[in-house]
């Protein structure tokens, strides 16, 4: 991999100062999550979906924004996760939130490697056909195994045991937030960590250049697909959460419709940016919450207006946009 | 999460009873999206029951507050319900549209302490996920099974059933073929379509080859039901004397505009007809006929709506207000009433209705078409019911 | 055999249907280069518009799907001089965001509008009811839909191997400075570009509303239809648009015919197998 650009962690001062940057996110992070759960104790299930939800739009962005693969099927792998830590509880009794996680985490990894072959496959819009045939190969076979998925009617009768034997999943979602906020800064930490590694760089790079990567004689498509097989955990872990609160699985875990949400939160936010996806996330669900709170018969004219806005006058996403002023006045400033 | 601050819509008069609590029901339904129009009969329901029974009860102002749930998506469902019930401290729960999202709020009414009555979800086995869930709507068993019994009282021999390949489709034909084979009938063949299945001419084909004498449909109310009662027709069926069956799901009333001729003399059996002629069912249709707007868009969410706002007020007649869940469903099994759609009772054992189930066939009537209802079954359970 | 033709005709007819929706689409993404996800919203205007037109006003159905192209393409233009016009050329997954938007807003405005109920189009006595064709019947809107369809792709073969005008399409796509340095007027090309696309989409939503009904949801559930027809295609090309929905026709209507419990699978895995055997579609240009 010599030749490359190379990667900030090789060079201790940059090192340094990277770790800096990952303590101060970190706190900010913690302090966000702490804020929320002053502010609106009552809402802990709506932050808990809304952290499930983006660790799908996270995931999505290390196959989209960093490495350039377009997909409308990304809810393949967060359904994969949901229904494996689903099955696991309500079929076999395996109720320990952890294990629950963690073959979630597996299960996204597996589908992630998996679907990743076919769909790298394709270029452009290819690629996102093959995706969106995926997400509806799986949504069928979820319908069709219904003995084991519950089919339309949602796999239900998963009860989670007390994390650590000693937190119950109550009726707050105390439990489930906290577990939500500990999982999304790791999450966080292994991203930032993954972005800067000569593998994220690798994968950067085949996003802007896939032809002189492989000239280079890089492997690009076994590269993908690890790729991939990483942002399958992470929105694995994200449908292992979702079913650990919810308590039930349904279908549009495995749907379309939240494949192509997830794309609009992360181009909304900013591609390319791990804090693109979480605000793009958070933005659209709180958006979309309180438009619909305000008139459910016009939210969705409103969301439609939104986005149309955003893409004429923040085309870079809030982040972007957001990245933009904060560089206009410190250019100001000097 | 601003939801909790924005969303009430506080229906009450603010008169009488100022000292005592005012009893808050949550409502959960598909208020936007596909389904909107189901949502708005659950409004209109229960609307007709505040206008007619005034919104003061034992004493006690109500107040709704509604939450939004456009698709089946169990995570928001256990979102909105949580945040209803801590957030709003709402005493009772209401609506709910599709089994999944029941299915995610029933875990988290015994801890709450809150009654849950369901006023459409229609899979049989909702009522065990929790002691305190009330059902005022129907099962796909219950309205499908007396179809089999009809289709013998007319001497149809073989059948072939055609259904949409999801849960309620998958019940909807084991309820029939387990009735018509109990009755000596023979099927013939069974089809499951898939969910987006768009041209339904090859489905027909398949059923003319069958050489079935009927055929027995359940596809869920909505658009695709056009194609099919089009390709029905198209198809030579209609004319070659193929009887359709299904459950009232295909011609419910809103649509049958649309239908327009092909579905006259379509044989469906269902629960509730917007057309049921009884003085209770004209003062409950004229009462949600003002709360739609336009007395077309009305369906067969409404009564179960109108229906669960009873149940509601008796349980809270029963506690006299206070928050006890388990008081409230004892004191509603076994009540009996007579509904807009007839008399009904609930069956103490799985708090679900035990209602007639009537034989309607598609008519014009002054230039309208209507689900004339002119066979009954008379207390009927729910046959798809299974002690857990 | 009567099996077979029967499956046949019933496999034409639907494909064609989905060429006449679809084949708009498929010229704004290949030659345009913009992923129009509103494509369907547009047919659905379209199909509302016919629908007041026969059913309230009581007009020939001619005259309404007229009507409804003509009124769709006039909607459609200020949304492309202030909309449109911002993203041609921009990445692809702004223009998806951009016309989701769209997409969602139309819906919004459609259930405002008209209600959420299920609206039909209103066929003159000809269309109605089944024709013998030999060794069966089959409904006439479907062969009036096929017609349409093969005039159609006579027409735009016509406009695209015999007038100059997608060649300057394609200049102006290419390189819109140097295609306006030659005297091309790029933006009116554009614009006339897209009013065709809108247009094709209004008169597919109008000819197929027979099989894919008007409802307001309408503009997304069958976005994925759409696009997996032009993307089998190859986007731009029309004969490549033609034979994708002849064969996907074909897989779907057997599928359903012979084992319709799996009939997704079979389509899906079609799909899957015909994108990764020819990447860029059946008949799409290498990029």
């Amino acid at each position: 991999m010599t030749g490359f650009p190379v990667s900030a962690a090789t060079t201790p001062n940059l090192w340094q100062r990277s770790a800096r940057a990952d303590a101060i996110a970190v706190l900010v992070v913690a302090a966000t999550a702490l804020v929320l759960f002053l502010l609106f104790p009552q809402s802990l299930a709506l932050l808990t979906r809304i952290v499930a939800i983006m660790l799908l739009v996270l995931s999505l962005d290390l196959v989209t924004g960093y490495s350039g693969v377009a997909t409308l099927g990304h809810a393949t792998v967060f359904g994969a996760g949901a229904y494996a830590a689903g099955i696991l509880a309500a079929r076999f009794g395996v109720a320990d939130p952890l294990l629950m996680l963690a073959i979630g985490a597996l299960a996204g990894a597996l589908a992630g490697g998996v679907s990743s072959l076919v769909i790298l496959r394709g270029h452009g819009l290819g690629q996102l056909v093959l995706s969106i045939a995926i997400v509806q190969l799986a949504h069928e076979m979820a319908n069709k195994f219904s003995s084991w998925t519950g089919g339309s009617d949602g796999l239900s009768g998963i009860m989670p045991s007390p994390l650590f034997g000693l937190f119950r999943f109550d009726l707050w979602g105390r439990t489930g937030y906290w577990l939500a906020v500990a999982l999304l800064i790791i999450v966080f930490l292994v991203l930032r960590a993954v972005v800067r590694s000569p593998f994220g760089m690798l994968c950067r790079g085949i996003k802007q250049d896939p032809v002189r990567v492989r000239a280079m004689g890089a492997p690009v498509y076994f590269t993908l697909v690890k790729m991939y097989a990483i942002a399958g955990a992470v929105a694995g872990l994200g449908g292992a959460l979702s079913a650990i609160s919810t308590k039930v699985v349904g279908l549009d875990s495995l749907s379309f419709s939240l494949s192509a949400e997830a794309l609009v939160m992360l181009v909304l936010g900013g591609t390319g940016k791990i804090f693109g996806a979480m605000l793009g996330t958070i933005v659209f669900v709180w958006f979309e919450d309180i438009v619909s709170a305000i008139n459910p018969f016009h939210w969705l004219t409103i969301v439609g207006v939104l986005l149309v806005v955003v893409v004429l006058f923040a085309p870079k996403g809030l982040v972007g946009a957001i990245e933009s002023v904060v560089s206009r006045m410190r250019g100001r400033k000097t | 999460m601003k939801k909790l601050v924005l969303a009430s819509l506080a229906l009450g008069l603010m008169s009488g009873a100022a000292l005592a609590e005012t009893i808050k029901i949550g409502v959960v339904g598909p208020f936007s999206g596909p389904a909107a129009l189901q949502g708005r009969n659950f409004q209109a329901g229960i609307d007709a029951w505040l206008a007619m029974n005034g919104s003061t009860v034992a004493g006690h102002d109500i107040e709704i507050v509604y939450r939004d749930l456009p698709a089946a998506d169990p995570a928001q469902s256990a979102a909105l319900t949580q945040d209803l019930v801590v957030g709003e401290g709402v005493h009772y729960l209401a609506g709910y549209y599709y089994t999944p999202d029941a299915m995610a709020a029933a875990p988290i009414l015994e801890e709450a302490n809150v009654p849950m009555v369901i006023f459409n979800a229609a899979t049989s086995a909702i009522v065990n996920a929790s002691p305190y869930v009330v059902r005022t709507s129907f099962t796909t068993w219950q309205t499908s099974t007396p179809m089999a019994t009809v289709a013998r009282e007319r001497g149809i021999d073989k059948v072939i059933t055609v259904v949409t390949d999801y849960g309620p489709g998958v019940d909807s034909e084991n309820a029939f073929v387990a009735g018509f084979t109990g009755a000596g009938g023979n099927i013939v063949e069974s089809i499951r379509m898939p969910m987006n299945t768009n041209d339904f001419s090859p489905i027909m084909q398949r059923v003319k080859d069958s050489g079935a004498e009927a055929v027995f449909a359940f596809l869920p109310a909505g658009p695709a039901t056009l194609g099919f009662m089009q390709a029905y027709v198209e198809n030579g069926l209609k004319d070659a004397g193929v009887t359709l069956l299904a459950p009232g799901d295909l011609t419910q009333e809103p649509d049958l505009a649309a239908l327009g001729d092909n579905a006259l003399g379509v044989l469906t059996t269902f629960h509730y007809a917007v057309s049921h002629d009884s003085p209770e069912n004209q003062a409950f249709v004229a009462a949600a006929s003002k709360a739609i707007g336009n007395p077309a868009d009305l369906s067969f969410p409404a009564v179960g709506a109108f229906d669960g706002m009873y149940v509601i007020s008796k349980m809270i007649e029963a506690t006299g207000g206070n928050q006890d869940a388990k008081a409230a469903v004892e004191a509603v099994k076994g009540l009996a009433w007579t509904s807009p759609r007839g008399p009904v009772s609930i069956n103490p054992e799985n708090r679900h209705l035990t209602q007639n189930i009537y034989l309607r066939e598609v008519a014009k009537v002054d230039g309208h078409y209507i689900n004339q209802e002119i066979q009954t079954f008379e207390n009927q359970g729910d046959p798809g019911w299974k002690a857990p | 055999m009567q099996t077979i033709l029967s499956i046949g005709a019933d496999a034409l007819a639907y494909g064609m249907v989905l060429f006449v929706i679809s084949i708009g689409l498929s010229l704004t993404m290949g030659l345009m280069k913009v992923v129009n996800l509103a494509h369907g919203a547009f047919a659905m205007i379209g199909g509302y518009i016919a629908s007041y037109l026969t059913q309230q006003m009581g007009l020939h159905f001619g005259f309404a799907m007229l009507a409804a192209v003509l009124g769709t393409v006039l909607i459609a233009i200020p949304l492309e001089r202030l909309l449109y016009r911002r993203i041609y050329g921009a990445p692809e997954l702004t223009q998806v965001l951009m016309t989701i938007g769209i997409t969602f807003a139309i819906i919004g405005i459609a259930n405002f509008l008209m209600g959420p109920t299920l609206k039909t189009i209103a066929l003159p006595p000809e269309l109605q009811g089944p024709v013998d064709i030999g060794f069966r019947t089959i409904a006439a809107h479907k062969l009036f839909a096929a017609a349409v369809g093969i005039v159609v792709a006579g027409a735009l073969w016509f406009l695209i191997e015999r007038t100059p005008f997608v060649v300057r399409l394609r200049a102006s796509v290419d390189d819109a400075a140097m295609a306006g340095a030659l005297g091309v007027r790029t933006r009116m090309v554009y614009a006339v570009s897209f009013a065709v696309a809108i247009g094709l989409a209004a008169l597919g939503g109008v000819v197929g509303a027979q099989l894919l009904p008007i409802e307001p949801y309408y503009a997304l559930r069958y976005m994925v239809t759409f696009l997996v027809v032009v993307s089998v295609g190859g986007a731009g090309s029309i004969p490549g648009a033609l034979i994708a929905c002849l064969l996907l026709g074909a897989v779907e209507t057997t599928g359903r015919y012979l084992m319709p419990e799996f009939g997704e699978f079979f389509f899906y895995l079609a799909v899957i197998a015909i994108v990764c055997i020819f990447p860029n579609g059946l008949l799409g240009r290498a990029k």
